[in-house]
């Protein structure tokens, strides 16, 4: 009879036992087993041998875990890097395509990697920087408005009234301030941005003192602190503390302390900043303890808080101010606290770098190196029957699959780290370039810098693994005898895959693609956009003083050949520097509750600026307020029904203070950037508001023109800088920070369809050479060029359309969200779509077009020759 | 003096494997030592001692043949090599040494 004990205890102990002595003690077991049974019978011999299976269950018996041969298998490992090396050598095209791409995506994936880590580092310097917050304020009349600034008495009254801020810091930043050294007599000037702090903004903030006494700084009105750059280009190689820097025209102020030089990942970049005691002798308003009235763009405050207060608990409190300051107002503030982390990226309240853009820039580092990851996955695949071979006799030599997944993930490797060395030295090269684009000084130390050691030697690991693991399942899963005989055609199953590899790679390249057309389209949307107003050849220059000299200019300024007209005004038509003031209408009683928009200008303003009236008549010259013009929108959201009914009304603006007669409505046009809606505006005359003169030239004459003009007004104001811009470089201006950005995801988009075609290209190159045969059997047989082409063409043509139908909603979507942030923009017609599909069309053809079209024209005599 | 580290229950497998000589295998060590001690010996704990006392050179093994009722598993045979003798009349030496170290009296005990 034969034996059978228990099955599960011998399963188990095969399955624990050391294979080297599995076959005796298993004979043993079943020798007293039979014995047992025969004696015994069969449930003491079952339980027996159980029992004899658990008490083998012990340290010297059961495998080790790791192998228990040891084999020196480094000769093998010595091997795959040959054979990797091998390959790359004698496929030199295949591998060029490979590296190349794959160093170009990996370049352009170090290069965004550094700006975006540049942009999150902003800020992270100063100590307990997660306690430190910014009050900003949301004003609600009818719209929300958000400013990350708050009224000049908030700072005070927050130190003094509350005990959550550690310590609680004023600023006042003021751009473009006149700076004036005098040197035994020697006058020097300069234009800086200047700011007045509190002392404890050098407490929150981390910028060291390389001079100077750390203790009560700024404590003292009429003291300042420089940063070292500074330092040097004022006085040079002397000793900068103790000296004398004047701003404007009367404000002395001692250098008291020199600080480190600014760090680059800082919103915080002023060099000059003076004690906010001194404060009430630049602005008296901004000093005084009951300014709540408004806001301004100029001052902000800042808190440490005290550790363990929450910020919604400071929120909370906030509101009693309003209630103390500002009971009546019909612009309601609630006063929020912004987190320092925040600061740069919430577009809402002036942050230079939405976060938006950094995710785009991301994801595009991402779709970059992912493309070019595809690519070697698709010509790995491609090529997988000619390293059939090579598995076949690897695996009858007893090569496991394990072993030639590992092989193939190696070449992978060898590649990806050839590439990426490529791509060092190419980002190494490019960086200097992007440096400048951005203004800003990013640097690549791959020794000195751990986190960008780390992304690279992730990107190294994970691109292997992308792409090297699938063509390793695939060669590894050959049949050593089917690949050895030859007759592999790389199963129906792979090139489906393959298929989807392809179109995967196309939607990509189109959703990009269709990001391109919609980004040009509106850019040029944006530049050709009819403003309402006049911009060509106006040139912008500021006034010196607000009196009769003015006006003595704008008189010498006319008499200039070639100056076409001249209008002094508080700013041209569009412009960011906004000052919007409620005010009341007529005979109501009530001030309106939306705020409406100032904009000064002369009896020359209309016609300078083209400017057109719908009703009523220009304003009259005067020097003061006399006369209002405003546009229809205002006349729309005071309710009336024609531009005709508001003549003759009067307005009272600022709090009754500018009050006049309405005499003119104008069209509308825009007054900012067009991410903005047209807001209601009123012109009126009042020459101390001025700013600018706006000059219209002939261009042609330029040349002459601009010398004499600054010639006229340097002979009346021979203290102040001069200084002048083109109208439209101004309005330029307003769009600069997203044509940058615009350009930067441009040209990695393009980079990106660049990777794409290679890949393509290989693909190509690799089909031809695989029915070489058949092209030529089929030319014999009478095929014309153009049925040839088709071969390649049909396939590749298939796949576009399916990834076009993918692509094409995924685009829109992404592409209206994009546009969302515009108030005016253009449209996403079936012509972007269009174009899309042409431009792609093209590509392919000019990509695939050559290399197919050679191996059309190829003589069949050459392919079918040899065999 | 080299020490040899025998222990108790190696020694006797030792011994067992040099009294059965050529026909020293798993199933006639461990009936052979519960024969002559009267005492249970499990399959584990035997072959623990014989892979040690392998591992440490005392014996060495080789594959015997495979019969019907080992379900045609071979049988390994164990035979003591003459590092595993010194070993053992090492143990026996000190054995002896320690015996004649006693002194009469120590052992004139008297049974009651």
């Amino acid at each position: 009879m034969k034996s059978n004990p228990p099955k599960l205890s011998l399963r188990f102990f095969r399955w624990f036992c050391h294979p080297k002595l599995r076959d005796s003690i298993e004979g043993d077991l079943m020798e007293l087993y039979e014995e047992r049974k025969l004696k015994s019978g069969k449930l003491k011999a079952d339980a027996h041998f159980i029992k004899d299976v658990l008490f083998l269950f012990r340290p010297g018996i059961i495998k080790p875990t790791e192998g228990y041969q040891n084999l020196n298998t480094y000769a093998m490992y010595k091997n795959y890097f040959v054979t990797a090396w091998r390959n790359i050598t004698s496929k030199r095209a295949y591998a060029a395509i490979n590296v190349f791409g794959l160093a170009l995506g990996i370049a352009c994936a170090l290069l965004i990697f550094s700006l975006v880590r540049h942009h999150l580092d902003f800020d992270k310097f100063h100590a307990q920087a997660d306690r430190i917050y910014r009050f900003v304020t949301e004003e609600h009349h009818g719209e929300v408005e958000y400013s990350p600034n708050v009224p000049p008495a908030f700072g005070k009254a927050f130190r003094d009234d509350y005990a959550f801020g550690e310590k609680v810091t004023r600023l006042c930043t003021l751009n473009d301030k006149l700076i004036t050294l005098d040197e035994n007599g020697e006058k020097r000037k300069f234009q800086e941005q200047v700011a007045f702090a509190d002392p404890e903004f050098f407490e929150i903030f981390n910028f060291p003192l390389v001079a100077g006494k750390a203790d009560g700084l700024l404590r003292e009105p009429n003291t300042a602190v420089i940063t070292g750059q500074i330092a040097k280009k004022y006085f040079g190689d002397q000793l900068a503390l103790g000296k004398i820097i004047r701003l404007g025209s009367d404000i002395d102020f001692t250098v008291v302390g020199v600080l480190k030089d600014i760090p680059a990942a800082t919103d915080l970049n002023t060099e000059i900043y003076f004690s906010y005691s001194t404060m009430k002798q630049y602005n008296d308003w901004y000093a005084a303890d009951d300014a709540w009235g408004g806001i301004t763009s100029e001052i902000q405050v800042f808190t440490r808080l005290q550790p363990g207060v929450n910020p919604t608990e400071v929120e909370a409190v906030l509101p009693t101010y309003v209630q103390k300051y500002r009971p009546k107002s019909k612009n309601v503030h609630h006063y929020k606290m912004q987190a320092l982390s925040d600061m740069h990226f919430n577009a809402q309240y002036g942050g230079k770098m939405s976060i938006n853009t950094i995710w785009i820039l991301s994801t595009i580092g991402f779709l970059l190196v992912f493309t070019a990851c595809l690519n070697f996955i698709n010509l790995a695949t491609a090529q997988a029957v000619t390293r059939a071979k090579e598995v076949g006799v690897r695996k009858v030599m007893g090569g496991l699959r394990a072993q030639l997944f590992w092989q193939f993930t190696t070449e992978a490797g060898v590649i990806v780290v050839l590439a990426t060395l490529l791509a060092f030295a190419a980002s190494y090269t490019v960086l200097p370039f992007m440096n400048e684009f951005f203004n800003v000084t990013l640097s690549l130390n791959v020794f000195s810098d751990v986190r960008l050691l780390l992304f690279l030697i992730i990107v190294i690991a994970a691109v292997t693994l992308l792409s090297g693991a699938y063509p390793g399942i695939v060669l590894s899963r050959f049949k050593p005898v089917l690949a050895l005989k030859g007759n592999l055609k790389g199963g129906p199953g792979s090139f489906n895959i393959r298929r989807g590899l392809i179109i995967a790679q196309f939607t990509i390249s189109q959703v990009l693609l269709i990001g391109l057309i919609v980004m040009f389209y509106q850019m040029r949307y944006v530049n050709k956009m009819d403003m309402g107003f006049d911009r060509d050849a106006v040139v912008m220059v500021p006034v010196g003083s607000r009196d009769q000299k003015l006006n003595t200019l704008k008189t010498q300024f006319e008499a200039i050949p070639h100056v076409e007209k001249v209008s002094a005004c508080f700013g041209s038509p569009a412009s960011e520097n906004m000052w919007g003031t409620s005010f009341r209408f007529d005979t109501r009683t009530e001030a309106e509750e939306f705020p409406i928009y100032f904009k000064g200008g002369d009896e020359d303003y209309l016609a300078l600026f083209g400017l057109e009236l719908v009703a009523g008549r220009n304003v009259t010259a005067s020097d003061t307020v006399r006369e209002f013009l405003v546009n229809e929108k205002a006349v729309l959201k005071l309710g009336l029904a024609s531009p005709e009914d508001i003549l003759g009304k009067f307005m009272y603006a600022n709090g009754g203070s500018i009050k006049g007669p309405i005499v003119g409505v104008v069209k509308d046009f825009h007054d900012q950037s067009l991410h903005a809606e047209i807001e209601p505006i009123f012109i009126t005359t009042p020459r101390n508001f001025y700013n600018s003169y706006a000059i219209k030239i002939n261009m042609a004459e330029a040349a002459t023109t601009l010398p004499a003009i600054e010639k006229a007004w340097s002979a009346m104001y021979p203290e102040p800088i001069y200084h002048y811009d083109f109208l439209d470089d101004q309005i330029a201006s307003f769009y600069k920070a997203e044509q940058t950005m615009l350009t930067v995801v441009q040209v990695f988009s393009a980079i990106a369809l660049l990777i794409g075609c290679l890949g393509l290209y290989g693909l190509v190159s690799f089909m031809a050479l695989q029915k070489t045969k058949e092209i030529g059997i089929r030319k014999v047989l009478g095929g014309s060029v153009p049925q040839i082409l088709w071969i390649f063409g049909k396939e590749f043509s298939r796949l576009v359309v399916i990834a076009f139908f993918i692509a094409a909603p995924l685009g829109w979507l992404l592409m209206s969200q994009w546009l969302t942030s515009y108030v005016y923009k253009t449209e996403i017609g079936v012509g972007v779509f269009v174009l899309e599909l042409l431009i792609i069309l093209a590509i392919i053809m000019l990509t695939a077009g050559f290399r197919s079209l050679k191996a059309a024209v190829a003589n069949p005599v050459n392919s079918l020759r040899s065999e | 003096m080299k020490k040899y580290q025998l222990g108790e229950f190696e020694e006797v497998v030792m011994l067992t494997v040099g009294i059965l000589y050529d026909e020293a295998y798993g199933v006639s060590i461990k009936k052979e030592i519960e024969s002559r001690l009267k005492r249970g010996v499990s399959v584990g704990a035997l072959q623990t001692a014989l892979r040690r006392l392998e591992d440490k050179g005392y014996l060495k093994s080789r594959e015997g043949e495979a019969t019907e009722e080992r379900a045609g598993r071979p049988k390994k045979y164990f035979i003591i090599t003459a590092y595993g003798k010194k070993a053992m009349e090492y143990t026996r030496i000190t054995r002896e040494e320690l015996w004649s170290a006693i002194p009469k009296v120590a052992l004139d005990v008297k049974m009651t």
